[in-house]
């Protein structure tokens, strides 16, 4: 493989023809799906053919299906087929109540490994590539998703899971590993690893693209992760119950994340009125999948907010661009009357070198107020020993919050590797409010 | 030019303590310190020492952000006046001082000031000039 494109005639395919090619995926998903108890039960009541599908468009006449409908029906009520024909489940942590469980016949790990070898080809990596996979394996579909998609690709993978830096390393340099991929979160915590070691990984190591995703982050997280290793960071977007990776990846543009159409119906939506959302402007990701028979699922409320980018992207693919991921809309928070989204407070700690990378947003009750309290690290690399800097590094992270999100944070500047580090997904976001 | 140590440093018990353990782990001496807090609960701990680049290498690996900060040390008379010459010379000048302390060196040798000064070449060419004794970086290492 040495083009351009993984798979040429369906990533460039005619948008008109990619339409025609959806709405037939569509109706074979439909008839599919009402083999499920409940998706059968669901549109026989409402009388519902797959021929009378004509166009895509006529998604929007399903009804919507969330997490709850997901838990609900735990944990075979969205099965097309009987157990024993799946090969695989992937299901959520579920801390409250029921998980969320996505079962996988052979051709669904078939299919979804390919949209993962295609978004890793999109990105620039190919099969003469070391390919390490800094994440947990398991449950999470970072993990065997990553790993199935870089073996359909070809590429020589590490499996070499969630943390322990040192031997990341050490694998890196004794394999020539010359692409990773890791949460966003996690890469930092590496990068000081290699400080420590004395190393560079542009220096020391064959690194020339990193894969992130699982957790939003802003473009001046990007800036800063590219700086730091001074290689291409690429961003991607995927959700467990649409598989996990693989649903939509940035292209060497590295302006917006195709997301594969020809496996996904993608809706934005309006997520109080429901209403379709015009290009560009934000609103709640809707996934339709049309390639997955042992548990389809139609018109999913992701919760993610993001945006469709107008217009054709130079790369020459034809599947649309969504923008990176702005939050979730149940990752809001709302304190002294303002909608504050974790994600607007780290594009500001981004852009100021002064401050390390992790960060915490504390919300808590101090005597009849809300407080919005931000401890924030500061980076070894960037302190000078002069104190007015430092405050002034506080003054402005306040007026650049209060700025943003219209609520003045109280700001703590904490000694280097001062916040806890979680093993997964960082925890961006601590309610000690008092609940009335 | 003589360096002094500057640790980032949380206003929480325990955490002098750990720095002193990393340095006397690493065989760096203390000669004197001082510790500048802010009202936001954190501080920065300034340090001379007899070994200022190892301080700073061994605070670093023991996690603590550290720097080297330039510094003009002065002997001076350990009697009434030396210091309000020291400090009038400089402020003349419009020289800013973030930061100084100070320590009486034994029995009649007299006592030395640390000063963080902006523009520490130009403080220490002035002070020169006008009669003041500075200490070289190895001097003052080895005090």
């Amino acid at each position: 493989m040495s083009g351009a494109y993984w798979q040429p005639e369906i990533e460039t395919m005619a948008p008109a023809a990619l339409r025609e090619l959806q709405a037939a995926r569509l109706r074979e998903t439909i008839a599919r799906a009402m083999q499920s108890p409940f998706y059968g039960e669901c549109y026989g009541r409402l009388g519902l053919a797959p021929e009378s599908i004509r166009t895509v468009d006529d998604v929007r006449r399903l009804p919507f299906t969330t997490k709850e409908d997901l838990r609900g029906h735990y944990p075979y009520g969205f099965l097309t087929v009987p157990p024993q024909e799946t090969v695989r489940l992937h299901c959520s942590s579920g801390t409250t109540g029921n998980p969320t469980v996505i079962f996988h016949d052979r051709h669904d790990l078939d299919s979804w490994a390919n949209l993962v070898a295609r978004s890793m080809y999109c990105a620039g990596v190919r099969d003469s590539d070391v390919f390490q996979n800094i994440c947990g394996y398991g449950l999470f579909t970072g993990g065997l998703g990553f790993q199935y998609g870089a073996e359909k690709l070809g590429a020589l993978t590490i499996p070499a899971g969630a943390g322990n830096s040192r031997r990341q390393i050490k694998l890196m340099q004794d394999f020539g590993t010359s692409a990773i991929h890791a949460i966003p979160s996690y890469l930092p915590r590496l990068f000081d690893e290699f400080q420590a070691l004395g190393l560079h990984p542009a220096e020391d190591t064959k690194l020339r693209i990193i894969l992130t995703g699982a957790e939003p982050h802003s473009e001046e997280t990007r800036q800063r992760l590219q700086e730091m290793f001074r290689c291409k960071v690429f961003n991607s977007f995927g959700l467990s119950e649409m598989n996990g990776p693989g649903v939509a990846f940035e292209c060497d543009c590295r302006n917006g994340l195709h997301l594969w159409e020809d496996c996904f119906i993608l809706e934005i939506v309006d997520p109080e009125t429901l209403e379709p959302m015009p290009d560009g402007e934000r609103g709640e990701l809707v996934l339709t999948t049309l390639d997955r028979r042992a548990m389809p699922i139609l018109r999913y409320r992701t919760r993610d907010l993001t945006s469709i980018l107008p217009g054709p992207c130079p790369c020459g693919r034809t599947h649309r661009r969504i923008d990176r991921i702005t939050g979730r809309s149940d990752d809001m928070f709302i304190v002294k009357g303002c909608n504050v989204f974790p994600i607007q407070v780290e594009k500001i700690l981004m852009k100021i070198p002064e401050i390390g990378s992790d960060w915490l947003i504390v919300l808590d009750t101090v005597g009849d107020n809300d407080e919005l309290l931000l401890k924030v690290e500061i980076s070894p690399a960037h302190f000078t020993g002069d104190m007015e800097a430092l405050e002034r590094v506080r003054r402005r992270i306040i007026h650049e919050v209060r700025d943003e999100v219209l609520v003045s944070p109280h700001v703590q500047l904490l000694e280097p590797g001062a916040l806890p580090k979680s093993e997964g997904k960082a925890q961006r976001v601590q309610d000690l409010r008092k609940k009335s | 030019m003589a360096h002094q140590v500057s640790v980032f440093m949380e206003n929480k018990p325990g955490r002098l303590e750990r720095i002193t353990e990393i340095l006397s782990g690493g065989g760096v001496n203390i000669r004197a310190m001082t510790l500048a807090t802010s009202s936001g609960g954190w501080g920065v701990l300034n340090l001379l020492v007899d070994r200022p680049q190892q301080a700073k290498d061994a605070l670093t690996a023991g996690g603590f952000a550290a720097a080297l900060r330039e510094i003009v040390v002065v002997q001076m008379p350990d009697a009434p006046g030396s210091l309000g010459r020291i400090v009038g010379l400089l402020a003349k000048s419009g020289l800013n001082i973030e930061n100084a302390y100070g320590t009486v060196l034994r029995e009649g040798q007299g006592a030395i000031l640390v000063i963080d000064v902006d523009r520490t070449a130009e403080a220490g060419t002035l002070l020169r000039t006008s009669g003041v004794t500075t200490l070289e970086d190895d001097a003052v290492y080895r005090l």
